[in-house]
């Protein structure tokens, strides 16, 4: 249950100024870096950044919805809450999110008990010759563990899908007032879509996002669902605590409304950036990553040579 | 490693499979002949160390190692002296050390290490607490007495029993070969038809049979438990001490959901809940599962963490 889970004592924050806060930490502490290491690339501002962000979520959630064999919803909540949670402490010039986003999925498939194998998974990626998924594959696998690493190895989501059906059964329960709630249910759904492309996963618990995306789609049928809180959740006394409720559905609703689309342009104009900056600092991060291949070759190398110095001596002694 | 010999004759037990090695004080072999040879007058210097010995003074060696023969003879001794128990200590630490003070004398005399100053030693100790050993040495022997005296009277029930199992023995053999006679006179002199005899002889050796067994198997009643109590004693049973704790009391558990109350499992149905939920099918109740528990978990979920934190 969320009450006790590692998303509400780790992942849950108090304002969305503590996660700006922490996403420009990141940027800054790659620029440092960068700087450190003398190269002259012209690096990403933290709302370019935030463009590209949006981008690759928006290409994950895409990802996923064309998904065959279909995923379902709580594996996709599941991935961009780890897409989400991966660039709080990171920043996207250091891992290249193109590959992460495809770990996230593929890591929310496991944890999520979505059974698909690697291949089936990689499959779906249409636009790849077999042999290019076969090294897509190669990569997600290079990058799962740093994946969990960076997730706190907190692997279990709760997204707001199941509370949303609770919430509904409840109300069809005790608040018979209302005439047909399953009407209810589409524009609930895009509400929680429109949610997994914000911050509000990061703030909010999730059963405070599914109602507020039952509320929001009975106000927009005209319906008014005041006495279900007072009378159903008992709030009536609790005046505090509802104008509380009241307060976070509204930041949650200002979060989706503030939502954009990140402009075609702008993408392009800094994912040429964004390949610029990897491909100067792949050299380096590369050699790190591929370490084990190397150690091979530093066992190999010594036998091979000392198989030469054999052939030699033996010659030697013969020629006497 | 070589076989245990002789170092005088450099006879080998491989060779001589009846050779008897003997040990003295000094912890070095020789063979029973030579001793014998060397010692004609009861006494001489040992051939390896040149030590002063005694004839009477060898004993068969026990141990591989002479060194080891050697070690048990000067324990034996230090312990003659060194006879102190461990009630005469007043802490098991002072036992302790004591002990270990032995150990160490007994290690320095068997390895010649500074021999000297180890015999001063003992002899002092000796002389400081020669009322106390001499004491000890009464009860050690008291003790011994006892001890041979309780070995001497479990011998002698031993043998009281066994001699009368045999007697009994002996009793039932006799009186089954008086009643052979029996039949043989009766068929001899009875005017009765031998058949009949044959018969009656047979119920009454069965009978005769039946008794035996009988008094076989009454066995006399013990009077002694295993543990040497007597039986129908009065052993005082104090009341073993009660200690009073104060008694783990249950408080349920009480988890804090931080929204409203989730009804309890078994309410879902007669609260309604259930006729909004997909009915489990039959092949899904095969497992346990109802779909109780899936609506139980949503509703759960749905009201868990629902309300802000409060403050």
């Amino acid at each position: 249950m969320f009450h006790n889970s590692s998303q509400r004592s780790h992942w849950i924050f108090d304002s969305e100024d503590e996660l700006e806060q922490k996403r420009c930490d990141a940027n800054r502490k790659f620029r440092e870096e960068a700087r450190g290491s003398g190269k002259s690339v012209v690096l990403l501002e933290r709302h370019q950044e935030d463009v590209l962000f949006r981008h690759y979520e928006r290409r994950l959630l895409d990802f996923c919805n064309n998904f065959t064999p279909p995923m379902p919803k709580s594996v996709l909540g599941t991935a961009m809450m780890y897409f989400r949670r991966f660039y709080l402490n990171n920043s996207i010039m250091e891992h290249h999110p193109r590959i992460i986003m495809l770990s996230c999925a593929y890591l929310s498939c496991k944890v999520d008990e979505f059974n698909v194998s690697s291949s089936q998974f990689v499959g779906n990626l249409l636009q790849e010759t077999p042999a290019g998924q076969e090294r897509v594959l190669e990569q997600i696998l290079e990058y799962e563990l740093l994946l969990i690493q960076q997730l706190n190895f907190h692997l279990v989501v709760h997204n707001p899908y199941r509370p949303m059906e609770g919430l509904l059964i409840d109300i069809k329960t005790r608040f018979p007032t209302l005439e047909n709630p399953e009407s209810l249910r589409k524009s609930a759904d895009d509400f929680l879509t429109q949610a997994a492309m914000t911050d509000t996963g990061l703030l909010f618990s999730p059963s405070q996002i599914a109602l507020t995306a039952i509320l929001n789609s009975a106000s927009r049928a005209g319906l008014s669902m005041e006495s279900y809180l007072t009378e159903c959740l008992g709030l009536k006394e609790d005046k505090e605590t509802l104008s509380k409720m009241y307060d976070s559905m509204r930041k949650i609703k200002t979060l989706l409304k503030k939502y954009e689309l990140p402009k075609a342009e702008e993408v392009n104009e800094y994912k040429l950036r964004l390949e610029r900056i990897h491909a100067e600092f792949a050299s380096a991060s590369n050699k790190r990553k591929r370490g084990y291949e190397d150690d091979d070759h530093v066992v190999k190398e010594p036998r091979l040579v000392e198989e030469v110095r054999l052939g030699f001596d033996y010659s030697h002694v013969s020629h006497f | 490693m070589d076989d245990q010999g002789c170092p005088r004759c450099k006879t080998t037990k491989y060779r001589n499979p009846s050779l008897k090695l003997m040990v003295n004080v000094c912890g070095h072999t020789l063979c029973e002949n030579c001793v014998d040879m060397l010692f004609v007058r009861g006494s001489g210097n040992c051939v390896q160390c040149d030590t002063p010995l005694r004839k009477v003074n060898f004993r068969v060696q026990l141990f591989e190692d002479p060194a080891i023969d050697k070690e048990v003879e000067i324990r034996k001794k230090v312990l003659k002296i060194y006879n102190k128990r461990d009630f005469d200590f007043p802490s098991l630490r002072e036992y302790n050390d004591y002990l270990e003070e032995v150990e160490d004398i007994v290690y320095n005399l068997t390895n010649n290490i500074d021999a000297e100053n180890t015999k001063l030693r003992m002899e002092q100790y000796q002389k400081e607490n020669s009322d106390l050993i001499k004491k000890n040495k009464v009860k050690l022997t008291r003790e011994q007495e006892e001890l041979e005296e309780l070995l001497l009277l479990e011998q002698q029930g031993n043998e009281q029993r066994r001699l009368e199992a045999l007697q009994e023995e002996q009793r039932q053999l006799q009186t089954k070969r008086k009643n052979k006679q029996a039949l043989l006179d009766e068929l001899e002199q009875s005017k009765l038809p031998a058949t009949f005899v044959l018969a009656q002889h047979k119920v009454r050796a069965s009978q005769l049979e039946t008794q035996i067994e009988q008094q076989k198997q009454v066995v006399k009643p013990t009077t002694l438990f295993s543990t040497g109590i007597q039986m129908r004693q009065s052993v005082s049973l104090q009341p073993v001490p009660r200690i009073e704790e104060v008694l783990y009391h249950y408080k349920p558990l009480h988890v804090e959901i931080y929204g409203p109350t989730v009804p309890q499992l078994e309410q879902l149905g007669r609260l309604g809940y259930l006729n909004h939920v997909r009915a489990a099918l039959a092949q899904d109740t095969a497992g346990g599962y109802n779909s109780a528990l899936a609506c139980y978990r949503a509703i759960q979920e749905a009201f868990s963490g629902l309300f802000p934190p409060k403050g």
